[in-house]
């Protein structure tokens, strides 16, 4: 048993006692992400600078605590989750934008900054973070880096990894070590891109350099509607395979296109089958030319109506309900439960007809908002989680549409993390060989196994069984891993 | 854990570590104290997505989830769950809550709050040392409610005022209120209807003028006005601090006051918010009626059109006015373009948007009283805010935030005059009859 209070005391010394929690009730609140798992914690501290997460790694490597590092805790796999005796590391504190430099197209910044507040922060020199996902008022680009966060405008810029140049990284024994550089391409291993998305097991992003990207010249925004969902889908894989690849392409389904009508009131159409939300942008001509190509490939497809955003307010109207929708669902029920499985976009119709008949077989209702474009499904299954049963069958269901992605050909996580709630599906994807070989790169960053444990890799995964396979002296290495130490 | 029978495998994502559980109810017995107490319903709306944290000026300040729309939630949620109890660290977290409800305007899922607030501040009074509690029962229970004893406070404040803590005496006007609102107003023409005026008790007392100038334009523009004698302290102070008992006593008396209007009009953005509401404080169809009929001023002259000023207010060169958002007004009611629409119909005046200007002032009805330090960096914040703008008067609907704001602006050296919107406009009207008389 860890010595709890020794590194209260400690954190205390270090931080100041304000910037330590241990009171259960506050505790409590740090017990969840957005996810649907709630654990616990021993501590809480907010570090202002980089001596301070330094320190709270020491003192956690003293007294054998887990570390949890934390943003804003919008996460939907429970990566941000603590377990048994943790110490959170709640980055919200450190949230500076250190430096922005136009002419070299980067900014350098703390880690709690949140993403829209980044964006903001540079529009008026007239860039933009690119990367926007839809909780990206909240979210911190400490939680998108170690998510590897997307959004609706991922389609054509790309996701995180592709715009954060470096990290800086404080290990679990407190050394401070910066990954990747402002120049683009370092040689060597690409150990920036092993931090991006490794979701703080491997250490606490304390800095990071991200590349602002131009505001493009024109914008246009379209919204579809349509009588079938399967018509909406196939519009999808029209518009891409006559070679136009849109800023954004996201999909709404019926009953999502109610919910998040009553709360952002965007005029959408409320009797669509589903709709979908285009952008397109570029230079005038190029804006011109795509959006003919989209209103084609929709009237291909039977489309109800074509609405263009006639200004900013309009578009930003339109952005509105898209990107609340995940919160408006409670409208239908308290809880909600969702995987991001990527499939295939050929493969969307097919797909999307199979979640609704799993989702009926087990009578939970679903409805349907993701990013259309990339294939990147949400299916959010809502319930009740206090009538007795219900959660039984949401978990029946949600396993069943993983399986079905991933036998059409899918993965397992588009953007939000494997976390807690995904990890016993890593299997479906992975080899044992693959896994421990997993293991084996975790393994390296925290030998002792305490950053962010029970996370990403399913219960069983281990170094040594990647090196077992191998049959070589990694084996031996293997064995040095301290026994109990599941990483 | 899920429960899935013997023998029957789990699905994949079913089984989660020792010392985690899928959220949900425990099933252990709530432990709120009796009386009111946020609902299981109401709690369940909260899905935890986090979307408000960002909006709400106590995260941003702190950065803490205890400072936070949802983690304020949580804790409601733990001890409706039996996991905690109302306790001392309970009630700081509800206590730092401005109840600004910025957080009910952006949630998407609609959730409740400022309803779960106030049933949450109902647990956590009994918690309050004894003297704490005797000087909120004499704040919220004698003084407002009984408008002698308020005047008689306000014709004090002068001989008191160095014996007061200083954050009192740099918020509380100094000057006296002038006449009283008579009790009706005819129009000069004939009327288009009878419109009952909420007089307001801090604005009565240290605002007369804005009521004054809100019968006046009211009745220019063909409204009868009364200012019926029996209406009492709305109640909105009370039940954001934990006296719903109170609050919906005085709820029901003023049901009875303001029986015969057509319209009830309200000149203050908290007392206005609270007045609406009194539909789902007291439940019934007569107080839902009564809701329906209640008016924010600017709301009101905007919905009915006033007559367009002949002349600005301050001789022929345009004035830059900032228009400050009450929370009350922007939040609780979503009244936003209705007071600027109405500004704009004046002459001269050019509207100047606040930056931030939906972050609260941190001034909350008695926040700034209670919570002196988060209140005092609010202020700093919104005063800063307002200077940049460089307008030299800023329109507030809201008594409240009138007083925070000007002392904020007078720490900050700043020379600006505060006033309600309605002032302008009198006073366009004024200048324009002025110059008539002269031609
Ligand atoms: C309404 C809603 C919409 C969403 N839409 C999208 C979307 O469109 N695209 C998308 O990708 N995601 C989306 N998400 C999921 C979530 O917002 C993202 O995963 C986001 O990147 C999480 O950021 P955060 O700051 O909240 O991180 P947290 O939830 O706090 O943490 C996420 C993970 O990162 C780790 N972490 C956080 N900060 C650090 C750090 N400084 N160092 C090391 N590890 C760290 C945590 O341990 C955890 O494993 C959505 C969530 C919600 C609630
Ligand atoms: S209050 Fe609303 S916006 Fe905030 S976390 Fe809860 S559901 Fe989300
Ligand atoms: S009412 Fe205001 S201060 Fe209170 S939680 Fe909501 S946004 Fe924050």
């Amino acid at each position: 048993m860890a010595d709890v209070d020794a590194a209260r005391r400690e954190l205390e010394e270090a931080l100041g006692t304000t910037e330590v929690l241990s009171d259960p009730l506050a505790l409590t609140l740090y017990a969840r992400d957005a996810a649907m798992v709630e654990g616990g914690c021993a501590l809480v501290a907010f570090p202002h600078t980089v001596e301070d997460v330094v320190a709270c790694m020491q003192v956690a490597a003293r007294h054998a605590l887990p570390v949890v590092p934390r943003g804003s805790g919008t996460g939907l796999a429970g990566g941000a989750t603590p377990i048994g005796d943790a110490l959170v590391v709640v980055t919200s504190k450190m949230d500076r934008i250190l430096e922005v430099r136009p002419e070299d197209r980067l900014a350098w910044v703390e880690p709690g900054v949140l993403n829209l507040d980044l964006a903001n922060a540079v529009a008026p020199l007239g860039f933009t973070y690119a990367p926007d996902p839809s909780s990206q008022q909240t979210c911190s680009i400490g939680g998108n880096v170690n998510t590897n966060a997307g959004g609706p405008h991922c389609l054509a810029y790309g996701v995180t990894s592709s715009h954060v140049l470096a990290v800086d990284v404080v290990l679990p024994d407190g050394t401070v070590e910066r990954f990747g550089s402002e120049a683009p391409e370092a040689p060597g291993y690409d150990l920036r891109g092993i931090l991006i998305g490794s979701e703080g097991t491997l250490g606490i992003v304390v800095g990071a350099c991200v590349r602002l990207t131009p505001e493009p010249p024109a914008v246009r925004t379209m919204l579809l509607d349509f009588s079938a969902v399967k018509d909406c889908a196939a519009t999808v894989s029209s518009i891409i395979a006559g070679g136009v690849v849109p800023a954004a392409v996201e999909m709404m389904d019926h009953g999502i296109i109610v919910a998040a009508e009553s709360f952002a009131h965007a005029g959408y159409p409320t009797d669509a089958a589903a709709v979908l939300l285009v952008e397109v942008d570029g230079l005038p001509e190029a804006v011109e030319a795509q959006s003919r190509a989209v209103e084609n490939a929709a009237r291909d497809h039977g489309v109800r109506t074509i609405r263009v955003a006639a200004d900013d307010a309009e578009r930003a109207l339109l952005w509105k309900g898209r990107k609340s929708a995940f919160g408006a669902v409670a409208q239908i029920a308290p809880h909600y439960h969702l995987h991001d499985c990527v499939v295939p976009r050929s493969k969307l119709v097919d797909v999307l007809a199979g979640v609704y008949e799993i989702a009926g077989r087990h009578d939970i209702i679903v409805t349907n908002v993701f990013h259309a474009g990339d294939g990147n499904l949400h299916p959010l299954l809502s319930f009740d989680r206090r009538i007795p049963g219900t959660l039984e069958r949401v978990l029946s269901a949600s396993e069943q549409i993983v399986r079905l992605c991933v036998n059409n050909g899918g993965s397992l996580s588009g953007e939000h993390g494997i976390g807690l709630e995904k990890r016993d599906f890593m299997p479906l994807m992975f080899s044992e060989v693959d896994l421990g070989a997993q293991a084996c790169v975790r393994a390296a960053f925290d030998p002792e196994g305490r950053m962010n444990p029970h996370k990403v890799l399913p219960a069983g995964a281990r170094c040594g069984d990647f090196a077992m396979a191998r049959g070589t002296d990694a084996a031996q290495a293997a064995q040095s891993i301290p026994e109990g130490s599941w990483i | 854990m899920a429960g899935f029978g013997e023998g029957v495998e789990p699905p994949l994502g079913a089984v989660m570590p020792e010392g985690t559980r899928f959220i949900g109810p425990v099933g252990l017995a709530a432990n709120w104290r009796p009386g009111d107490a946020p609902s299981d319903d109401d709690l369940a709306t909260c899905v935890a997505c986090g979307l408000c944290l960002p909006h709400c000026p106590t995260y941003r300040l702190t950065g803490e989830e205890s400072a936070s729309p949802r983690g304020r939630i949580a804790a409601m949620r733990a001890v409706a769950d039996g996991r905690a109890n109302v306790d001392a660290t309970f009630a700081r977290f509800m206590d730092l809550c401005l109840e600004c409800r910025a957080c009910e305007d952006v949630c998407p899922s609609h959730v409740p709050f400022g309803r779960m607030m106030e049933r949450a501040r109902v647990q956590i009074e009994p918690l309050r040392t004894r003297r704490a509690r005797f000087v909120r029962w004499l704040g919220l229970s004698v003084v407002l409610r009984r408008r002698w004893v308020l005047s008689l406070g306000r014709r004090l404040t002068p001989l008191a005022r160095p014996f007061l803590r200083k954050r009192v005496r740099t918020l509380v006007p100094g000057g006296g209120p002038g006449r009283r609102v008579a009790r009706t107003t005819e129009p000069e023409g004939p009327a288009k209807g009878t419109v009952a005026l909420v007089t307001g008790c801090v604005q009565d007392q240290w605002y007369r003028p804005a009521n004054r100038a809100t019968v006046r334009v009211l009745a220019r523009n063909g409204w009868r006005v009364i200012a019926p004698r029996h209406q009492v302290c709305c109640g909105a102070l009370q039940a954001h601090n934990g006296r719903l008992s109170t609050a919906r006593k005085l709820a029901r008396r003023n049901l009875a006051a303001f029986r015969d209007a057509d319209w009830v009009v309200v000149a203050a953005a908290g007392c206005g918010a609270h007045v609406k509401e009194y539909g789902d404080l007291l439940g019934g169809e007569e107080a839902t009626a009564f809701s329906a009929r209640v008016r924010d001023l600017m709301e009101f002259l905007d919905e009915q059109g006033v007559e367009r000023p002949g002349h600005g207010p301050a001789g022929e060169g345009p004035i830059r006015v900032a228009y400050h958002d009450a929370c009350h007004a922007l939040r609780a009611q979503r009244i936003k373009e209705q007071p600027r629409a109405v500004l704009r119909l004046i002459p001269g005046v050019e509207i100047a948007e606040v930056p931030d200007g939906d972050r609260c002032c941190g001034a909350a009805g008695l926040y700034n009283v209670l919570e002196p330090d988060m209140s005092d960096r609010l202020m700093e914040q919104k005063a800063a805010s307002i200077a940049s703008t460089e307008a030299t008067i800023v329109a507030s609907a809201n008594p409240g935030c009138t007083m925070q704001i000007a002392a904020g602006l007078r720490n900050a050296g700043r020379r600006l005059e505060v006033l309600h919107p309605v002032e302008l406009l009198d006073r366009a009207y004024a200048a324009a009859d002025a110059r008539a008389d002269d031609r």
